[in-house]
C-alpha cells in the first residue's frame, strides 16, 4: 500500500482486490519455487574474478569489451576482489609458484562459487609439460567448466559462462549444504589426492622420466627414489 | 616444379665453388683479429696468464675467455680503466653445453662512452661451480647472479642476497637449466603439487621484495605480521654428482 492516499487507483475498491502492476484487479503476488528465484538471481548476476596470467586473459578482456559485451549475461563487473566474486575465470598458464595464490583466491571466494578453466594451459598444462607448470588447475581447485582453445575466442568463453548459468539453473537449495560444503582443513590443500593428481598428469607424461620414447613410462604412479618430504 | 635456369647464374644443379665456412664468418681485419677490438689486445697484455683465448662470433661480437678465478679482477679493471670503461653490465648468464663440459659463465659488457660491447666468458668445471660476485662493481648484477644461481647452480662468493629468484625458495629439485635436469623435474607431479601448495605465498609478494636495492626483509615481515614460520625447511640442493648429460 502506498502512503500516497491521493492516488485513488492504489486504494482497494469496495470488496475488490488492490491494484497490481498489471492494472486493476491483478494480483500483487506470485507463486513460484524458491529454487527458481534464487537460481534466477544467481545466474544473472555472476561476477567474475579474473585470474589472467597469459594470452587467454587478452581474450577474456575482449569478452568484456563492447564487441562481445559480457555484461549482457550479468557479468556486469569484473570483481578484482575475491570476496565479492562468484565465478573464478582462470585464464592462462599457472606455474607451480603461482599455485598457492590461485588456491588462496579460491578459498577467499564466498559460497556459492563456480570456476572456469579457460584455455588449454589452465585445463591441462597445454604444451607446457615441464618442471614448472601445473598440469591442469583441477589439481589445485575444483573446476566447473573447461573452455578449450589456445586461446579460446570470446564466444567460447561466453559459451562456457552460459554453461555455468545452465548448471546453476539445475541446482537446488536442498543440496546446498552438501554441494557447497567447504571444510576449513581443505583450505590450501590440493584438490585431489596424490594418486588422482598423478592420474590427471599421466596422459601428458611422467615427471621423472625424460620422454615417452624412453619406454620407461609406467601406467600407474610409481614410488620414486627422488621423492622426499621437505 | 620445373627447373629454371637464370641467365646470370648457375642453375640449381650448377657447380658453385663455395668458399670455406671459416672464410665466410671471419671478419677481414687488417692486422689480425685482435686489432678489431681495442679491449682485446689490452686484456691480453694486462692479464697474460688469465687471458685464455679470444673468439669472434656473429661477425663482430668479441668473446674473451678468461681464467675463472680471475674474473673479478679483470672485470674491475675493464670497468674502471678509462680506455675501456665498461660501465654498463648488460647481462650475466651462463651456458651449459652438456656432456660433462664445463659451464660457461657469461658477462655481457657495454661501454656507454666508448660505444663498445665485449663478452667475457669463464669456463667453470662442474666440480667447482663458484665465481666471485660482481655486485660491488655493478648493482645490476644482484638479480642476474641470483638467476644464474637459481637456473644453473653457480654460487657467487660475497653475494649480498644469495637466494633463488625464479623458482620457489624451498625448491629442492635442482637447477632447471642444467642439461642433466629432467624436463619434467625430479619429483612426481603429486609431490610437486603438494610442495607448491605448502609454500608461503607472502614470501614472494611483499612490497619490500619488489623494490629495487632493498635489503631482504622476509624475517622481519614474518615477525610483524605474526605469520607462522615456514614449516618446509629448505633442502640441500640435490645437485647430481655426475655432471654428464641426461
Amino acid at each position: 500500500m502506498s502512503d500516497n492516499h491521493e492516488a485513488p487507483r492504489n486504494d482497494p475498491p469496495e470488496g475488490g482486490l488492490p491494484a497490481g502492476i498489471f492494472g486493476q484487479g491483478s494480483p500483487t503476488f506470485l507463486t513460484t519455487k524458491l529454487d527458481f528465484v534464487v537460481n534466477w538471481a544467481r545466474r544473472n548476476s555472476l561476477w567474475p574474478m579474473p585470474f589472467g596470467t597469459a594470452c587467454c586473459a587478452i581474450e577474456m578482456m575482449a569478452s568484456a569489451a563492447s564487441t562481445h559485451d559480457l555484461a549482457r549475461f550479468g557479468m556486469e563487473r569484473m570483481s578484482f576482489s575475491p570476496r565479492q566474486a562468484d565465478v573464478l575465470i582462470c585464464a592462462g598458464r599457472v606455474p607451480y609458484k603461482l599455485a598457492p595464490v590461485l588456491r588462496r583466491i579460491w578459498d577467499q571466494m564466498p559460497q556459492p562459487k563456480w570456476s572456469v578453466s579457460m584455455g588449454a594451459c589452465a585445463s591441462s598444462g597445454g604444451v607446457f609439460d615441464v618442471y614448472s607448470m601445473v598440469q591442469g588447475i583441477d589439481t589445485i581447485i575444483p573446476v566447473d567448466v573447461y573452455v578449450p582453445g589456445c586461446p579460446p575466442r570470446p564466444e567460447a568463453l561466453i559459451y562456457g559462462l552460459m554453461m555455468i548459468q545452465e548448471k546453476i539453473r539445475g541446482e537446488t537449495l536442498a543440496l546446498h549444504g552438501e554441494l557447497r560444503r567447504e571444510p576449513p582443513e581443505d583450505a590450501g590443500r590440493p584438490n585431489a589426492d596424490a594418486v588422482t593428481v598423478e592420474a590427471l598428469s599421466l596422459p601428458f607424461g611422467n615427471s621423472t622420466n625424460q620422454n615417452r620414447a624412453s619406454g620407461l613410462i609406467h601406467p600407474i604412479p610409481q614410488e620414486r627414489p627422488g621423492d622426499r618430504i621437505p | 616444379m620445373t627447373e629454371e635456369k637464370t641467365e646470370d647464374g648457375p642453375g640449381l644443379k650448377g657447380e658453385i665453388a663455395l668458399p670455406e665456412e671459416e672464410d665466410v664468418l671471419a671478419p677481414v681485419v687488417p692486422g689480425g683479429l685482435d686489432q678489431a677490438h681495442p679491449s682485446v689486445p689490452a686484456l691480453r697484455e694486462r692479464f697474460p696468464d688469465a687471458f685464455l683465448r679470444h673468439e669472434v662470433t656473429g661477425g663482430d661480437e668479441h668473446v674473451v675467455f678468461v681464467a675463472p678465478d680471475r674474473t673479478f679482477e679483470i672485470l674491475q679493471w675493464l670497468k674502471e680503466d678509462a680506455d675501456h670503461f665498461y660501465n654498463f653490465l648488460s647481462d650475466v648468464t651462463a651456458v651449459d653445453y652438456g656432456g660433462g663440459r664445463p659451464l660457461q659463465l657469461v658477462y655481457q659488457l657495454y661501454s656507454i662512452p666508448h660505444r663498445r660491447a665485449l663478452r667475457l666468458k669463464a669456463e667453470l668445471p662442474l666440480s667447482e661451480l663458484e665465481a666471485d660476485s660482481v655486485v660491488p662493481l655493478w648493482q645490476a648484477a644482484n638479480w642476474l647472479e641470483r638467476e644464474v644461481w637459481d637456473m644453473f647452480g653457480i654460487r657467487f662468493r660475497n653475494h649480498p642476497d644469495p637466494r633463488r629468484i625464479l623458482m620457489p625458495e624451498h625448491y629442492a629439485e635442482g637447477h632447471p637449466l642444467r642439461k642433466d635436469f629432467p624436463l619434467r623435474g625430479r619429483f612426481s607431479r603429486a609431490e610437486q603439487t603438494r610442495r607448491a601448495l605448502s609454500q608461503e605465498v607472502e614470501d614472494y609478494y611483499v612490497p619490500s621484495e619488489l623494490g629495487p636495492g632493498r635489503e631482504p626483509q622476509l624475517v622481519r615481515w614474518r615477525e610483524l605480521s605474526g605469520a607462522p614460520k615456514a614449516t618446509a625447511k629448505p633442502d640441500v640442493d640435490p645437485t647430481p654428482e655426475d655432471g654428464g648429460g641426461s
